[in-house]
């Protein structure tokens, strides 16, 4: 599975967290798993 | 890091979507970062480290604050307001430097350069506005500005129907951070156009571009509210989303706005030059539970600046140092990735914990909303009482014939201080009996806090986002 641009993963082992900036077709791993989408809790803009 | 990958990845992500201007005439993100590339190839050789910027809006704002990180030099946007000669000592504080010009702004430039990954350079340079002392130059790193956006928004999620309309100019944070938050989000920049703020102007380009997201000063917000119950046909029907910040907003002007505004999501953001713009906010439930129910916790939230942003911390410290719990007034400190405090040649505010000194007066409620009272050093003290400017100025602006209040500490041989008032009316009303004004004072606040001076004037001092002036205020009434 391609990796998303623009969304974080977390490692679900250590808390490692990886930002995309450049979409890929790699897949991101960490502790010998894959990294998962870390769902961001939406915030009401300020700016 | 570098803010540069905001850029790089809304161009790589979005290239066509209109970033900055008119839906007919803006630039995309992929011209605003061929636009950014020409800039830094401008300052490239030149021996610069500071870029500065003394324009007042248009293309010319993002591509110097993109251009200025593509180079690896640090951004300094200006008061372009300030009389020639303050500009040139200010250009002179921050040497070896540039000025951006607008006829620099390129989008048929061929330059790929790329920008350098860990910038020695901070990112931006901005002269604090000095409201009570001479100002200071604040820095802000690379990774403290994407401290903010990393920690509290997502790429890409703005609609592309969506557009926000910029009125902060380019000096102040709140303009550094509606560049970077609305072009990580992927949402058009609208600048209304002029040097002045109208609110007629305002409320047509709004309205005209299909304005979704606005972003306003309170003394801006006050004069948008007079012209709409003015004229009925000034509305924006496509608004969603009304953040305010800058200085303390008068409740009356806000209760006024929330309902000629019935359908926005309101929000008050709290946050310092030194902080990378907000820290905290109160979002749109909390207005609307503040507004409809008659429980005073949730009432007194319509005066809060909210709770902390994802990353941050807030704590209030009594005059020992010592950290106090709710409801109890002291010092507001902040810490967090995004808390800068460094200047250029003087002392960090930050101590070695982390902890941010603000030197903002104010306390938390039992479910930790922050309340912000303004500067410490404005309390005034009369006969060993501590008085809140801000408490009287509320009591002012709640008199339907006032429009702006400035409350000061002149020096008094009796009492230490007495309270004076510089107050400017609403369009419409000549003139004003400065005994019933004090009248008027009395009955809400008791004798203690009535100001012994009332002056009427045409323009109360204020900075250009509406910040009293009050080292000016205090001069001008003989203090």
């Amino acid at each position: 599975m391609a990796n998303q641009m623009g969304k974080r993963y977390v490692c679900s082992e250590c808390e490692a967290t990886v930002l995309v900036t450049k979409a890929g077709d790699g897949e991101l791993s960490c502790h010998g798993a894959a990294m998962e989408i870390a769902q961001a809790k939406p915030l009401p803009s300020s700016d | 890091m570098n803010i540069a990958m905001i850029l790089e990845m809304a161009a790589d992500a979005l290239g066509d979507r209109v970033a900055f201007g008119t839906r007919a005439e803006g630039l995309s993100y992929e011209e605003l970062r061929t636009a950014a590339r020409a800039v830094a190839d401008r300052v490239e050789g030149t021996g610069a480290e500071r870029l500065a910027l003394m324009e007042p809006n248009g293309p010319i704002v993002p591509a110097t604050l993109f251009g200025a990180a593509w180079a690896g030099v640090s951004y300094a946007p200006l008061n372009y307001r300030l009389p020639e000669a303050s500009l040139e000592q200010l250009v002179a504080r921050i040497e070896p430097a540039i000025v951006a010009a607008p006829n620099w702004v390129d989008i048929k430039d061929g330059s790929d350069r790329a920008f350098p990954d860990s910038p020695e350079r901070p990112a931006v340079l901005l002269f604090t506005s000095g409201t009570s002392a001479e100002p200071k130059v604040a820095v802000l790193e690379h990774d403290q500005l994407l401290a903010y956006v990393f920690n509290t928004l997502e790429f890409a999620s703005a609609g592309d129907d969506e557009a926000a309309i910029v009125v902060v100019p380019p000096f102040h944070v709140a303009g550094v951070a509606a560049v970077l938050s609305n072009t990580y989000v992927g949402r058009r920049i609208v600048p209304v156009p002029g040097v002045r703020f109208s609110a007629e102007d305002w409320l047509i380009t709004a309205r005209d571009e299909g304005i979704t997201h606005a972003m306003l000063v309170p003394t801006m917000l006050g004069k948008i509210v007079e012209a709409m119950e003015a004229d009925a046909s000034l509305r924006v029907p496509t608004l969603r989303a009304l953040s305010y910040g800058g200085s303390r907003m008068p409740a009356p002007i806000l209760e006024r706005a929330l309902h000629l505004f019935p359908e926005v999501d309101f929000v008050n953001a709290y946050g310092l030059t030194e902080t990378s713009s907000t820290v905290a906010i109160l979002g749109p439930d909390d207005h609307r539970l503040a507004l409809y129910s008659d429980e005073p916790l949730f009432k007194a939230r319509l005066s809060s600046v909210g709770q902390p942003l994802p990353g941050i911390e807030i704590r209030i410290v009594d005059e020992v140092g010592a950290s106090v719990g709710p409801d109890i007034p002291g010092e507001i400190q902040i810490r967090g990735d995004q808390v800068g405090g460094k200047y250029v040649g003087t002392d960090s505010k930050t101590d070695t914990d982390g902890w941010l000194h603000t030197g903002d007066r104010g306390w938390l409620d039992v479910e930790g909303y922050l309340f912000c009272e303004g500067r410490a050093d404005d309390t005034i003290i009369r006969g060993g009482e501590n008085i809140a400017p801000a408490e009287v100025e509320d009591a002012l602006l709640q008199h339907d014939a006032i429009s702006v209040a400035a409350v000061v500490g002149l020096d008094d041989e009796r009492y230490g201080e007495r309270i004076a008032a510089m107050i400017s009316l609403r369009a419409g009303v000549e003139e004003i009996d400065v005994d019933h004004v004090r009248e008027w004072v009395r009955e809400r606040l008791g004798s203690l806090k009535t100001p012994e001076l009332v002056v009427v004037t045409d323009e109360v001092p204020q900075t250009a986002t509406g910040k009293i002036l009050r080292r000016q205020v205090k001069a001008d009434l003989g203090g």
